[in-house]
């Protein structure tokens, strides 16, 4: 649906943000990006979003070029949700704050009720609705902000950290809710730093270098990466651990539960 | 060259350039006002940013003269207005590029005998110029991407523009409230024991400045 043909991009003449950057986002993926801080993970999604111009080679939707599209056009296609929620949000209720997208997108009065309580409902904050969004919870606030963007009934969804600065169980919601999304059809680019999100959530992962693309390809690959440590990644703890029980004849794995089942039942098996 | 100055020698030059301003009439002489404030800056070799609200600046003072001409028909009158407006600007471009914000505090302080708090609170709002600009810029971004777009008649822009600027506000307050806890915390109202790292005395170099402004102003104010 979306495909970055040769993309470069620089802030300043001197320093290239982005590298000679080729990708394609297919429909229904689950997608992570990594790398280091200043990699380009974010420049690369505020491309995907118009919010910034390639210098040279083009980016297209659906196989038409976004050059001559805003960040308002590319809405109706692209809901991004940023670090920060509280940026977003100026209106009096919560109800109103998730319709103000599809009121600027310009959908009939019934779309913009129907797509709001929608949103609002997936999101599990239907019983909010009349509350002010600044006594939100940082939690509540994320999901308000991913309320805000799937109003506007996005095929992809681009999340930048969009769990730094959660507790756990806020964090562990987030995730359902982007599996939910992601079982729903959405598709799914998730910017982050944490091995364990990326382990157990994503399907792909890119890993940008120096604002390049140093890696494409699925979690299990990238762990046995031999750059891994390079690009300022680590694998997860149940890979790590996997890997050093290899020998004893545990099954590589990046994900926690399957290693401790089969650990269990190995320890079951000894005398 | 104008960072070797002090801030109160910059504070000076920013407060006698503002009376000269006020009473020089002509034309010439206030072209050659704007003239040497812009060569000090180059002199200065200040960032390229300050050239860029410079531009500005000139775009309204011409803007400036434009409905002073229509309002009143007198081209010398409209353009004198412009170039006054210009020189007077211009020297805070002067101060404010060329001095760190701290001395500024200081100076205003220990020299100046400002109370500390009001100070404080001058060089923070100043300090705090740019990074108010790039959050406004960053909730514009976060605003386009739910479909903000700046168009259509001045009325209805300035009504999207709630959607900028209430998380702005909301954001600034904030970080005010965040702000003075944490100078509470650190001794800010800790004013009888207090100190300061730089210092800003008066060298001869200052000295000499000072007469020669003092003695421009007196000739400003006998021959012009």
């Amino acid at each position: 649906m979306l495909e970055c043909c040769s993309v470069d991009f620089s802030y300043k003449a001197q320093t290239q943000a982005i590298q000679q950057v080729s990708l394609t986002i297919h429909a229904g993926e689950f997608l992570a990006i990594a790398g280091r801080n200043g990699s380009g993970k974010t420049t690369l999604t505020r491309l995907l979003m118009a919010l910034r111009k390639p210098t040279s080679g083009d980016i297209l939707l659906h196989g038409t070029s976004t050059k001559p599209y805003s960040p308002a056009d590319m809405a109706h296609h692209i809901g991004y949700v940023f670090q920060n929620p509280d940026r977003q949000i100026f209106r009096d209720t919560v109800f109103s704050e998730v319709s103000y997208g599809p009121e600027q997108l310009g959908y009939s009065p019934e779309q913009i009720q129907a797509y709001t309580q929608e949103a609002l409902a997936v999101t599990g904050l239907s019983a909010l609705a009349g509350a002010y969004p600044s006594t939100l919870s940082r939690g509540q606030k994320q999901r308000l902000a991913i309320a805000s963007a799937l109003a506007m009934q996005p095929a992809l969804l681009i999340l930048d950290e969009p769990t730094s600065g959660q507790d756990a169980q806020e964090c562990q919601k987030l995730l359902a809710l982007l599996n939910k999304l992601h079982a729903q059809g959405k598709t799914i680019l998730l910017i982050t730093h944490d091995m364990e999100i990326l382990a157990h959530h994503a399907q792909r992962v890119i890993v940008m270098d120096h604002g390049r693309k140093g890696f494409d390809g699925s979690p299990a690959e990238l762990f046995q990466h031999e750059d891994l440590a390079a690009w300022g990644l680590s694998a997860p703890s149940a890979f790590t651990i996997s890997r050093s029980v290899a020998a004893f004849g545990i099954r590589q794995t990046c994900l926690m539960e399957p290693l401790i089942r089969e650990l269990s039942q190995k320890l079951r098996r000894k005398p | 060259m104008m960072q070797k100055f002090a801030p109160l020698t910059k504070l000076l030059l920013t407060l006698f350039i503002t009376l000269w301003s006020i009473m020089l009439q002509s034309m010439t002489a206030l072209g050659l006002l704007i003239a040497g404030q812009l060569l000090l800056l180059v002199a200065s070799q200040v960032r390229a940013t300050v050239y860029k609200g410079i531009a500005s600046l000139l775009l309204f003072a011409a803007l400036l003269a434009g409905i002073q001409l229509a309002l009143s028909g007198d081209t010398t009158l409209a353009i004198t207005t412009a170039l006054k407006m210009t020189a007077m600007t211009l020297v805070f471009f002067i101060l404010l590029a060329t001095t760190r914000m701290q001395d500024l505090s200081i100076a205003l302080v220990s020299q100046c005998r400002v109370p500390h708090e009001y100070a404080f609170m001058l060089t923070a709002a100043l300090r705090f110029i740019p990074d108010f600009l790039n959050e406004s810029k960053a909730i514009q971004e976060a605003q386009a991407c739910r479909g903000y777009r700046s168009q259509g008649n001045p009325l209805k822009r300035l009504t999207a523009y709630a959607a900028i600027l209430k998380p702005l506000v909301l954001k600034a307050v904030s970080r005010s409230e965040t702000m003075a806890l944490s100078l509470e915390l650190r001794g800010f109202a800790n004013r009888r024991m207090s100190s300061f790292r730089s210092r800003v005395v008066l060298t001869a170099r200052d000295y000499a400045a000072v007469m020669v402004m003092t003695g421009l102003s007196v000739f400003i104010l006998n021959f012009c």
